[in-house]
């Protein structure tokens, strides 16, 4: 114990022999208020980065709304170009027709638009849903009528809307009549 | 990472489940892509469990096996029998809520890449214990531990942020698919008390569209004597036309609804094509609307308020975009609606603030303040040039590069703006300071870099330094972003007031400049050619300079402008072509750097020339 106390002082006396030989070359000793000064700054430099960080990532995020914005418009432009031949051709159509009043060249004329469209439709990767003869699959068909009949519960009937399928999503879902299959019916009468 | 705590609104129709991320509250999309799940469950045949979309698609063909609006169940001893196999099962209503959130749940997992354990749940105010125990233990059979149950209004007040406002009254008004509640809270301190709650449980946007697709029937019995409603699939398609049409007509005055091959009859296919006005519209629904506002008012006088007591009006559910309600709304409690979020999403949203909340996620954000309104400086024209957009979060900083507009000018001034307005004399004027000592240049040779630099506090430091002389001059200014609100209010209020005008005043100006810019490289082009151009020619081209001076001098309309500058372009057109030509056959002749920036601003205006033709 006793010679603890006395390597104590032993240290403070050598920190103090220390510091006056520091003082004699002519340097200064950081002090507790240097240091938290420079700790201070430290830190406000810290947070105003964090900050400034934080906040080009919020404004990050606004950007990127505005240019998915953006995007979304100019791929509804691309789109509409690709329909618009389309568009073009039926006028054409109604003109030559009104012009001529010929229906069997109007309805060949229309059987051309027909065809161009199918084959936009099948280079955008969009393909119809199969339905009648199928079993009902609430993922691609979407029943708008439940019916007795003949055949097994849950087959399609009737297509009433035909539905599409592009890249393996579902664009829309096709709008049939059910089966109800003949057993349930008949449990409902009993 | 921190543990997420999820946001769910469960609803009467639809559902919508949100998270907050980066300290704002983001809507999670469902695996079919939908940022709403329709609140319906059903089991098929094979006993698979559909919920959502694919439950409702199904419906009709399993009605009995189908779930729909098990909300209005929740807490009664209400059971749901299935039959499967000849086994009978019931279900509580907790139990079919728990198949919805399991769903939510699921997507949400999807979404965060990890496991979700906890959820902040959202309950009409009007739900009453059991209702609200019932909700807890939904959420409990689906694996979720259910931090806290909250209410629908107070979860939309969260979302608008406003628990960090002192003292206020708000209305919330929630106008969904097939319910109508209204609540009014009071705030404070971050304590919200629903001091009155009322509402139709059979009142919204399915109702709507009912009303229409009854009178597209009656329509279309009334032209041709044929009946629809026998007809699933023409009601079908009415349906959805219906419903499009109602959507529509929030942005637009009038839309046709137009269904060819709607029916056939014996003379043949029959065509529907209606037009309907937002006017008529509102007249269908104007029974529905007014019990709308005659809640307002038996929860205004429960709650022993007046319209004046009411700071803000909260709009949520779809239904509320439509401007009638908007409009009827304000006719009772003026000028206090708030519908700056998604009003299907703004309670999920809530609920994940509140769960962010609950997580301690939102304590590590710093809050960090917006720039209320733009800042600019004043460029040629007294145009105001934007450097940051209102909205931008602060501390922030932006450069642009500016340059001069005359020939050998010595210095620039940097005048600081503040507004949302094109004319720099329209806007606020923060403070002006300039930048000497420039070089002697041509105009639009020095470069000036004039940065922006907002501090976290809001001061705006704004420097402009010369790039050639390195020479700079700034100015502090204190109170860019200390604008009261009625200020800021009136402010945006005026620019959209003036956009039209203000967007015209612009343009003018920037064919001003345009004009401007074209007898500059003219004379400019003419002094560098000398000799090379012909008397001819020369006269030619400077008839055409003195009469676009005239116009620009005389403040002539824009088209004379224009049309003077057509002509010079023209004419001084084939003198660059000459230029170019002569330039070609003495090529490989050296060119100083200074030349080649002057050739390369010629060659722009050129260039638009071409454009034009």
């Amino acid at each position: 114990m006793v010679d603890e106390k006395k390597e104590t002082r032993d240290v403070t006396e050598e920190v103090k022999e220390k510091m006056q030989g520091v003082e004699a070359e002519g340097q200064e000793l950081p002090t507790k208020d240097g240091l938290l000064l420079e700790k201070e700054e430290e830190i406000r430099s810290y947070v105003d980065r964090l900050k400034r960080l934080q906040a080009e990532f919020e404004n990050y995020k606004k950007r990127v709304l505005h240019e998915m914005a953006n995007l979304e418009e100019r791929i509804s432009d691309r789109e509409i170009l690709y329909f618009l031949p389309l568009y073009d051709n039926l006028q054409r159509a109604f003109t030559s027709f009104s012009g001529n009043n010929d229906a069997q060249s109007f309805i060949e004329g229309i059987e051309q638009i027909f065809a161009q469209f199918d084959e936009i439709l099948k280079q955008k990767g969009v393909s119809p849903i199969e339905a009648v003869g199928n079993l009902f699959d609430p993922a691609k068909h979407e029943a708008l009528l439940s019916v007795e009949s003949d055949k097994e519960r849950n087959e399609i009937l009737e297509e009433f809307e035909r539905g599409y399928i592009c890249n393996g999503r579902v664009l829309r879902p096709s709008k049939v009549k059910v089966s109800k299959g003949k057993t349930e019916t008949e449990e409902e009468k009993t | 990472m921190r543990e997420k705590i999820i946001g769910m609104d469960l609803g009467t129709t639809n559902s919508c489940v949100a998270v907050l991320e980066g300290g704002a509250p983001e809507v999670i999309t469902n695996t079919e892509g939908e940022r709403v799940t329709a609140s319906v469950v059903a089991f098929t045949d094979t006993g698979e469990r559909l919920v959502g979309r694919l439950a409702k698609r199904q419906a009709i063909t399993n009605p009995k096996h189908t779930v729909a609006s098990i909300k209005r169940e929740m807490g009664t001893d209400h059971r749901v029998k299935i039959e499967l196999d000849g086994k009978v099962e019931e279900y509580t209503p907790e139990q079919i809520s728990a198949m919805i959130i399991q769903k939510l749940k699921k997507d949400a997992e999807e979404h965060l890449g990890g496991k979700v354990k906890k959820a902040v749940i959202t309950v009409p105010a009007y739900f009453n214990d059991s209702q609200r125990q019932a909700t807890k233990d939904a959420g409990k059979i689906a694996g979720l531990e259910v931090m806290r149950i909250i209410n629908e209004p107070t979860a939309a007040a969260l979302a608008y942020g406003l628990d960090k406002i002192e003292e206020q009254t708000i209305l919330v008004f929630d106008l969904g698919g097939g319910t109508f509640d209204v609540s009014i809270l009071e705030i404070g301190e971050g304590v919200f008390e629903v001091v009155a709650t009322d509402g139709d449980t059979r009142l919204g946007g399915d109702d709507f569209d009912r009303r229409i697709t009854d009178w597209l029937v009656e329509e279309f019995r009334k032209d041709t004597g044929i009946d629809l409603t026998s007809d699933p699939s023409a009601m079908q398609r009415l349906k959805d036309a219906a419903e499009a049409a109602k959507m529509e007509l929030s942005s637009r005055k009038e839309t046709t609804i137009n269904l060819p091959y709607i029916t056939a009859d014996a003379t043949g296919p029959k065509h529907l094509e209606k037009k309907l006005t937002r006017a008529k519209f509102e007249q269908m629904i104007e029974d529905y609307l007014n019990r709308t506002i005659n809640v307002v008012e038996a929860t205004l006088h429960e709650a022993g308020k007046s319209a004046d007591d009411i700071d803000q009006v909260i709009l949520v559910g779809g239904s509320t975009r439509i401007p009638k309600v908007q409009e009827l709304i304000s006719s009772r409690i003026p000028g206090k609606i708030n519908r700056e979020i998604n009003p299907d999403e703004v309670v999920a949203a809530g609920a994940a603030i509140q769960g962010g909340v609950l997580a301690g996620e939102v304590d590590e954000i710093v809050l960090l303040d917006v720039t209320p309104l733009t800042l600019a400086i004043e460029t040629l024209g007294e145009i105001a040039t934007p450097l940051i957009e209102r909205n931008t979060t602060i501390p922030t900083e932006k450069t642009k590069t500016f340059t001069t507009a005359a020939d050998n000018q010595p210095s620039v001034e940097i005048h600081v703006l503040q507004g949302e307005r094109k004319m720099a004399a329209d806007n606020k004027s923060l403070g002006k300071f300039q930048l000497t000592g420039l070089p002697p240049a041509p105009r639009g040779i020095p470069q000036i870099d004039v940065t922006f630099n907002i501090d976290a506090d809001g001061i705006l430091h704004v420097t402009a330094k010369d790039k050639a002389t390195a020479k700079s001059a700034s100015i502090t200014i204190k109170d860019s972003s200390r604008l009261d609100e009625s200020e800021i209010e009136r402010m945006r209020r005026e620019a959209e007031e003036h956009s039209e005008e203000d967007k015209k005043k612009a343009e003018e100006i920037e064919v001003r400049n345009q004009a401007d810019q074209l007898v500059y490289s003219v004379e400019k082009t003419l002094l560098d050619l000398g000799e090379k151009v012909t008397q001819d020619k020369r006269g030619e081209i400077e008839d055409h300079l003195r009469r676009l001076k005239e116009k620009l001098s005389q403040n002539a309309n824009m088209e004379e402008i224009r049309q003077a500058m057509e002509s010079l372009s023209k004419s001084s057109q084939q003198l660059a072509e000459e230029a170019y030509k002569q330039a070609a056959s003495q090529k490989e002749e050296p060119s100083d750097a200074s030349k080649g920036d002057d050739d390369e601003g010629n060659g722009d205006y050129i260039d638009a020339e071409y454009d034009d033709k």
